[in-house]
């Protein structure tokens, strides 16, 4: 499992287009994608379930990657994010451990 | 790939939701219009929906969107033209034009079933216009 925690820079938040590519790029992954903004979470494999966080400039998100292909769906999810978030947290691994 | 239909009875209006559904999930998605009459004023024909599902369907399935009011008589009619085979896979959503075209559209770029496609579009009831916090 992998955690990156990130700040929202981009004047608009999190628009859809955006949102829609992160979706596509999420779903190309076996891992359970997950983007966690305060007490809600968002299965970042659902446009819906990610447009209803109602991201804005400001908001913190986490983006929990979690299955065997953890690592490279953080990859290719942190370069989709880049243009839009300043990174705030490092990664936290934890193989076959207990979060 | 699962196929949409924006049905309207303004052609200005289906493209210009054609242009945001291509924009947000992407090119490969595949969309098409049935909007206004045959002579250019505001309407629905069942006649160009059924020509525009069969345009569109790859045999994946067609979701129809629809606009309001006579838009879901025009699209009922425009099934029962098609063949026994390609109606069974033609759905129309009730759901909100703008959000369920989005959302279907989306979901279809995932490679889902049309049954996961109606799904998507319907949950765009649920979905807030407005920041809910």
């Amino acid at each position: 499992m992998g955690e990156i925690r990130f700040l929202l820079i981009d004047p608009s938040g999190l628009h859809a287009r955006p949102a829609a590519r992160f979706v596509q790029t999420a779903s190309r992954f076996r891992s359970a994608v997950t983007i966690v903004h305060g007490p809600r979470e968002a299965n970042a494999k659902s446009l819906l379930s990610l447009l209803g966080l109602a991201l804005r400039e400001g908001s913190e998100i986490a983006l929990r990657v979690d299955g065997e292909d953890a690592d490279a769906a953080l990859t290719a999810l942190t370069t989709e994010l880049a243009p839009f978030v300043r990174r705030i947290g490092t990664t936290r691994q934890i193989i076959g451990g207990v979060s | 790939m699962v196929s949409l239909v924006l049905v309207s009875h303004s052609r200005k209006l289906a493209e210009g939701l054609q242009e945001m559904v291509e924009q947000v999930a992407g090119p490969e998605v595949r969309v098409t219009v049935a909007a206004g009459t045959e002579d250019g004023r505001l309407g629905t024909s069942a006649p160009a929906i059924t020509e525009a599902i069969r345009l569109v369907d790859d045999g994946h399935g067609v979701l129809v969107l629809i606009d309001l009011g006579s838009a879901a008589l025009s699209a009922d009619l425009a099934l029962e033209d098609l063949e026994p085979a390609q109606r069974a896979r033609v759905r129309i959503s009730a759901a909100p034009f703008v959000e369920g075209a989005i959302l279907a559209a989306v979901e279809a770029t995932l490679g889902s079933d049309l049954d996961a496609v109606a799904a998507a579009a319907a949950r765009a009831f649920d979905l807030p216009k407005l920041p809910q916090d």
